[in-house]
């Protein structure tokens, strides 16, 4: 009888070859918010559009439903398969990893523009919308609108500082905005009479936080939100759309707006330098970094395709979900391992 | 004697000649689309047939097919649907019935952004839920159980109406959007198991009928919109205003064909509106000044409230209508602020109006009502409404456009900054005017129909043409205005009579620092007005604090009340909100 080629005493060094030589099974999924909007209005035809994603060792699949305006995705830490929409129709928990949506508000919420779930207070999920920042303390069974930030409620961005609970700091028309207390009193931490159009907090250093603004240019904290002041010219004049801190390697970030398309910088934000060689366009909504491959970032290109860097913006090559206006990407960490 | 005036009151105001009673025309109506000699028979066909018994078996295959994912069209999707399901009453086939209610699993229509998706959107909610009750979450495409969708589309649906009914509609007066209002009360009045939900739609169908029988000339919805479109805006028949003018009250030309939203109207709650509604709707006999309070759509930046106080007032006699609000911006895009229309006797094709804009667009303007982001908003916005960063448009409010009106008086003053996109004013000139005289004094006078009309630019000005006729009056200065004078002609021998009486007029104005009129109007009053300040009558500030919800001879209403008395010679009739009742007297 022919001895199984698996038999025998070299088997064990050819397995552990194969194995080595096999990719490792994804650790992240990355989730993309994204439309198709070509001449899209409320009640036209709306191509396949909504929630994408994309694991290490496959291609895009579309999520849920086919939905115009879902433009932030969070995860639960402790259920990575649970994830938060901020969508037109509301708050929506998609869960079985995205694919089984409900909507989790009602009528007095609407047109949602980030969701920020709470690591350290579980059930806990802020958002922003339109007439201010909700919250659902108990996972979404009920919830309240918070006290408005001061002089105008509209709110753009929304992020709970990871390192302590009900610390969130908010954006809306006139600026960014602190608060100690789970968002019931504010305070002006900078960027004053600006809109603010996204905020993130560094993976390496909490402390360190960064805004992007409407005409304003980039703010930056360095004393964990308490306030913001502007970082220098990046982007001073134009429109800032997005943020991503690199959590493989510290000190490098990248921005993503129209005119000045995607800004990488190597040394935490003291200086930045353009990355469009290879992008058919400047005008760039969403950025965002890989934490499994260092170097590797993606830029999402107004109405052409999600694009993908492995030499962090050096050069470009496109990855898919073509025609959109991909609002913000998240990689999350695989459900079960 | 009061027997003798009733009879003259009835005899003035009896419904359009030569239109056929209301069961006809709707009879009319639903045939169009139940038979329908091309197109592509849609929902409306199968809506149309069910109601009439017809072709159960084509019905439910028809139905199937157009079930079949992807679906589109959100809340415009939602409304046929709902009818469709409404008026099987046992025709349709289980396996459409099944496609029925699986779509509404599998399919999740977006909320939008608008007052009019919402009705739409959450009466839907609330007339499948009530079909379809007891059924889990896992059923829905929200992921709610069917008494959560219910009782969420309740709440909401109660609160537009309460404050509909305390502050005014924000998409108020629309041309085309009147039928996406009409049309969720329909169903519910006819639909709705709850008692309560079923009156106040009821009594809401009277509202908006009532507000909008007030302010049509001939069917046609006057003057300031919330909303319209750059064709309505022209041919001011030519609407879903129109179309339900000629339906319930037998006014204008036939429409051919009718909008659908008239359509499902009627296949839900074909009634007969109130006699009292009836004649408001078409006396024209006696002129007068109706008012009307509403609020902006929902102002979600740069304001400290959300909805801020629109001043309507409208002039309206048998010749011509002048209707106006106090300029701004009070909606986003189709805004449509001041105008003059006059009667013509067929209103198809023609362009029966007069007035003017400053063509303002901005992402300002766009973030106040959207979640736009500032470097595609307006780009997105002209992909659907073309016109929108146009500067030869006439469609839409400025924030430098500020107007007054009494009477047939309208008082029109800008002052845009320098640096604005379009630094001019528009006027529009009509290609369907009797007479057209520029007078060497600066005055221009104009006869559309039997309305003649006295305009008087405050700075030069030159014409350019309009595609599809007519001419456009442009004029660019930053500090501008316009005084305009109308009358009937009945009131003049002729154009050269009314020339030389407007002419007699003490007019003064200035335009720097800021636009001031002072003007003695026709009917005797002196109107002053500064750019940015109250009006005076006569002395007197306009007192805006004092604005009914609705003030005139037919209508009235006080902010906050939940009520609306109709009134008509000894005709009364109240609905009131509060507490869902309707008291009618009908007269001697």
């Amino acid at each position: 009888m022919k001895p199984d080629c698996y038999s025998g005493t070299k088997m064990p060094a050819l397995v552990l070859l194969l194995a080595l030589a096999a990719p490792l099974p994804a650790q992240y999924r990355l989730y993309a918010c994204m439309r198709v909007q070509k001449n899209w209005v409320a009640g036209a035809p709306l191509p396949t559009s909504g929630l994408f994603v994309r694991p290490a060792l496959g291609d895009w699949e579309h999520l849920g439903f086919n939905h115009p305006l879902v433009v932030a995705v969070d995860f639960e830490p402790r259920d990575p398969g649970t994830l938060y929409l901020a969508a037109g129709n509301g708050l929506i928990q998609a869960s079985d990893a995205g694919r089984r949506w409900r909507i989790l508000t009602g009528h007095e919420f609407t047109e949602l523009r980030d969701v920020s779930v709470d690591p350290n207070s579980p059930g806990t999920v802020y958002f922003a919308h339109t007439a201010g920042i909700g919250v659902t303390r108990d996972g979404g069974r009920t919830f309240e609108n918070l006290a408005p930030m001061p002089r105008r409620p509209y709110a753009e961005a929304v992020r709970v500082d990871r390192t302590h609970a009900g610390r969130l700091v908010c954006g809306g028309e006139s600026g960014l905005f602190t608060s100690e207390d789970g968002g019931r009193t504010w305070r002006l931490a900078g960027a004053a009479g600006f809109q603010i159009m996204r905020i993130e907090q560094s993976p390496h250093d909490p402390g360190h936080w960064l805004a992007a603004t409407q005409q304003g240019g980039l703010f930056v904290s360095t004393d964990g939100a308490a306030t913001f002041e502007n970082s220098g010219n990046v982007g001073v004049g134009r429109n800032l759309y997005d943020i991503a801190f690199d959590p493989a390697q510290p000190g490098r970030i990248a921005v993503a707006g129209w005119g000045p398309g995607v800004l990488v910088s190597q040394d935490g934000g003291k200086s930045w330098r353009p990355r469009n060689q290879g992008l058919p366009g400047a005008e760039i909504w969403s950025v965002a970094f890989d934490p499994e491959r260092p170097g590797r970032l993606l830029a999402g290109v107004h109405e052409e395709a999600l694009f993908v860097s492995e030499d962090a913006g050096r050069s470009w090559r496109r990855y898919g979900l073509e025609g959109s206006v991909v609002y913000r990407m998240k990689f999350v960490p695989e459900a079960a391992r | 004697m009061k027997r003798a005036a009733w009879l003259v009151l009835l005899a003035a105001s009896a419904p359009a000649a030569g239109a056929p009673p209301l069961e006809v025309r709707i009879r009319e109506l639903i045939d169009y689309y139940a038979h329908p000699k091309r197109g592509d028979f849609g929902y409306a066909t199968i809506a149309a047939r069910l109601k009439l018994g017809e072709d159960p078996e084509w019905c439910s295959r028809r139905l199937v097919e157009l079930l079949r994912p992807p679906l589109t069209g959100d809340m415009f999707w939602q409304f046929p649907v709902t009818a469709v399901a409404y008026l099987d009453r046992g025709q349709l086939s289980p396996e459409a019935r099944s496609a029925l209610r699986e779509a509404w699993r599998t399919y999740m229509p977006f909320r939008g952004d608008t007052e009019n998706h919402w009705l739409l959107y959450y009466t839907s909610m609330y007339l499948m839920a009530q079909l379809w009750p007891n059924e889990p979450g896992e059923t829905w495409f929200t992921g709610k159980s069917s008494e959560e969708n219910q009782r969420e589309a309740a709440a909401w649906i109660d609160s537009w109406i309460r404050l509909t009914t305390s502050r005014g509609q924000g998409e108020y007066d629309c041309t085309h959007y009147i039928g996406v209002y009409l049309l969720p009360m329909s169903y519910l009045a006819a639909w709705a198991r709850d008692p309560v939900m079923k009156q106040r739609a009821a009594m809401m169908i009277e509202y908006l009928l009532a507000d909008y029988a007030a302010e049509n000339l001939d069917g046609i919805y006057v003057g300031s919109h919330a909303r319209t479109d750059d064709t309505m805006v022209l041919e001011k028949w030519r609407s879903v205003a129109g179309d339900f003018g000629y339906l319930l009250f037998g006014l204008g030309p036939k429409p051919e064909p009718m909008a659908g939203y008239a359509l499902y109207y009627a296949l839900a709650s074909a009634c007969q509106p109130p006699e009292i509604l009836q004649r408001i709707a078409t006396d024209r006999s006696r002129p007068y000044t109706h008012y009307e309070r509403k609020r902006t759509r929902n102002r979600w930046r740069f304001h400290d409230e959300r909805h801020g106080p629109v001043y309507k007032t409208t002039y309206v006699r048998r010749e011509y209508a002048v209707s106006s609000d106090q300029g701004g911006i009070l909606q986003p895009i189709q805004q449509h602020s001041w105008d003059v229309t006059w009667a013509v006797d067929d209103p198809r094709g023609v362009h029966n109006t007069f007035f003017t804009v400053h063509p303002y667009s901005s992402l300002y303007e766009l973030q106040t009502y959207f979640t736009f982001g500032p470097d595609f908003g307006v780009e997105e916005v002209v992909r659907s409404k073309r016109t929108y960063d146009s500067p030869d448009k006439l469609l839409g409010g400025s924030p430098y456009e500020k107007i007054f009106q009494d009477q047939d008086t309208v008082i029109v003053l800008y002052s845009i900054p320098p640096g604005t996109r379009f630094p001019h004013i528009n006027g529009f000139i009509s290609k369907d005017l009797n007479e057209f005289v520029e007078d060497s004094s600066g005055w221009i006078f104009l006869r559309g129909g039997q309305a003649l009309i006295a305009a008087r630019p405050l700075q030069p000005y030159s014409f350019k043409p309009i595609q599809g006729g007519g001419r456009r009056l442009f004029s660019p200065y930053l500090n501008n205005g316009i005084v305009v004078q109308v009358a009937a002609a009945s009131e003049f021998a002729d154009l050269a009579a009314f020339r030389r009486t407007i002419l007699e007029l003490p007019l003064e104005f200035r335009l720097e620092p800021r636009p001031a009129v002072r003007f003695r109007s026709l009917r005797g009053r002196t109107l002053e007005f500064t750019y940015g300040e109250a009006p005076r009558v006569d002395g007197r500030p306009l007192d805006y604090a004092a604005w009914p919800l609705f003030g005139g001879p037919f209508l009235e209403a006080e902010v906050d009340s939940q009520q609306l008395l109709m009134k008509y010679g000894s005709m009364r009739r109240r609905l009131d909100f509060r507490n869902n009742t309707v008291l009618s007297q009908d007269g001697p």
